[in-house]
């Protein structure tokens, strides 16, 4: 999948008639994601930028 | 039943230019800078009492783990006052956004739509950038970064807790009976993600979760939230009329950055609160249900099956179905937010088994998982690599020049239920029909003549006499525009409370 195959931008609520899902085929488990190679895209500069060693730094106290 | 419902989030906060830093100073700092006048205390802590339990006891004292105990300790000894420590504001749109056990923490105002719900929720990731914004202005450079996720990967987790208002005539143990399996659950739809596993002996790198939140929960029931933390907390503390009302608090859940994911959240529980109180919840009786939340977590395919009382094994997926297939049954048609959650529910579930892809910017565990996946490729790197941890982390950076959900956003990736002048309006403004609303609406009209204020109850100055705004019984959403209306248009706070008693006693 690459990023051009993202779904449209959707308002919402929409007011729609509920739907049943339909059941899967026979033997059909759930399936992941295949993913793509946007390498030219800002989002994986964004990505290539952070510190692989910003989560060993990340230190909080706990909370609730 | 009345619909009302709120968020609570805590928010992880770092300094890229320290080594080690300060929580308790940076996250009073960040909710200061928020200010432009110095701070007034006016926060009323007096109704807030996390002893009560909803199983009918009060417990001495709520736990704490070794490292949090001596903290507290240390914390004790600070040149702070406690009021100044918690830095206690309540904001023009009714929200509250305070220094929360050192996370700056974002309460929502009381919402009574999905879409409200949500738009303050990014009204609360709004405002906590600008203080973080105002607060780098003033250190040099951007070294204060905001996560708005739920945990640090090293063992510590803070929350980002959602609450319903229920009838007290709900028994308490329906209200657990009824929610135990679908909270356990609920995660294949609300997870987070999560890079690694975190247990008592540390970091485990390698697995990917649906959850951030799973690690932490230990117990079924507990009043505690800081350890010991359950899949219901069972504290009893309702900011409002106590013979009428509880206040449901869930604390398992995840921060969501999806907009979509966090309006199933609340949208879903809501619906399941509202089976419970029909008494038409699925009978389903988990057998282990704490080490199922942690099955379900760690098992990204949807695959693994939990055990159930009657022998029966489960998936997490299947486990929503029976919610939803009882929902639908049960309450389709009842109105346009209702159906709209059950087609969405329905639809969810089922993309999650056939075209999981098509959830990508609406799941954040989805998404989150495609982002990794992607990288993992593009850099060849493995599960186990420690920056995937760090794009975790970034993933829910609210920063809008490096979060990497905040960069999908940008560029119109993600499903959205509100648009910038929703955040906008959100941000300034309650929610016109609940008692949120009406309590930004007094601190816009007369913030200097309020003496204290919690959620229930607004004191205000002048005279000899009390003059409080109770809103403990003001769900009513005519009665709540009426008081709003009031406030709005009368000269002082005497005038609104004069004409709000005047026209009680003519309509009671």
């Amino acid at each position: 999948m690459t990023y051009d195959m993202f779904p449209e931008r959707r308002e919402g609520p929409v007011n729609p008639m509920p739907k049943a899902p339909s059941p899967p085929e026979e033997g059909e488990g759930p399936r992941r994601p295949q993913s793509g190679s946007p390498d030219k895209d800002n989002l994986m500069k964004r990505m290539k930028k952070v510190d692989p060693k910003q989560a060993e730094r990340y230190r909080q106290r706990t909370g609730q | 039943m009345t619909r009302l419902f709120g968020i609570e989030t805590e928010y992880g906060i770092g300094r890229d230019d320290l080594d080690t830093m300060d929580p308790v100073v940076e996250s009073m700092e960040l909710v200061r800078a928020h200010l432009t006048t110095p701070f007034e205390r006016r926060w009323d802590y007096a109704s807030e009492d996390p002893h009560e339990d909803a199983r009918g006891f009060r417990v001495s004292g709520l736990a704490q783990d070794k490292e949090e105990a001596q903290f507290s300790i240390i914390d004790a000894h600070r040149p702070f006052s406690f009021h100044e420590m918690k830095s206690d504001l309540v904001l023009p749109n009714g929200a509250r956004f305070y220094n929360d056990h050192t996370h700056p923490e974002y309460s929502s105002p009381e919402c009574r739509t999905l879409k409200d719900l949500v738009a303050h929720d990014r009204a609360g990731e709004r405002i906590v950038q600008r203080a973080a914004d105002r607060r780098n202005q003033r250190l040099g450079g951007t070294p204060v970064q905001l996560y708005k996720n739920n945990t640090d990967f090293h063992g510590h987790s803070y929350g980002c807790h959602d609450n319903y208002l229920v009838s007290r005539s709900v028994p308490f143990a329906a209200l657990v009976a009824g929610l135990l399996p679908f909270l356990v659950s609920r995660q294949v739809v609300a997870g987070a993600g999560k890079v690694g596993v975190e247990t008592e002996s540390g970091f485990v790198p390698g697995a990917y979760q649906l959850s951030q939140r799973a690690d932490f929960i230990e117990t079924e029931l507990s009043v505690d939230t800081m350890h010991n933390r359950p899949i219901v907390n069972t504290r009893d503390e309702p900011h409002a009329d106590v013979k009428k009302y509880r206040r449901l608090h869930l604390i398992i859940g995840d921060a969501n950055m999806c907009e979509y994911a966090t309006a199933l959240k609340v949208g879903t529980t809501q619906l399941v609160l509202e089976l419970i109180a029909r008494n038409r919840a699925p009978g389903l009786e988990l057998e282990e249900p704490v080490t199922a939340v942690k099955q379900i977590a760690r098992d990204a395919d949807l695959k693994a099956t939990v055990r159930l009382k009657d022998r029966r094994n489960l998936s997490g997926l299947d486990l929503q179905e029976c919610y939803w297939e009882a929902a639908q049954r049960e309450l389709a048609g009842a109105d346009p937010e209702t159906d709209w959650i059950l087609c969405e529910w329905g639809e969810t579930l089922r993309l999650l088994i056939q075209h999981r892809e098509q959830l990508v910017g609406r799941l954040d565990w989805v998404t989150k998982q495609w982002l990794l996946e992607t990288f993992i490729r593009e850099e060849q790197i493995g599960w186990d690599d420690p920056w995937l941890a760090s794009l975790d982390l970034e993933y829910h950076n609210v920063n809008p020049e490096r979060g990497l959900y905040r960069g999908l956003e940008a560029e119109g990736k993600v499903w959205r239920m509100t648009n910038e002048a929703d955040v906008e309006e959100a941000s300034v403004r309650g929610p016109l029909d609940t008692r949120g609303g009406l309590r930004g609406v007094c601190v816009r009209r007369f913030a200097d003549q309020i003496t204290d204020m919690q959620w229930e109850r607004i004191r205000f100055s002048g005279g000899w006499r009390p003059k409080t705004l109770d809103m403990g019984d003001l769900f009513d959403p005519m009665d709540v525009r009426r008081c709003v209306e009031l406030f709005e248009k009368a000269a002082s706070p005497a005038d609104a409370l004069a004409a709000w008693k005047t026209r009680k006693d003519v309509t009671s």
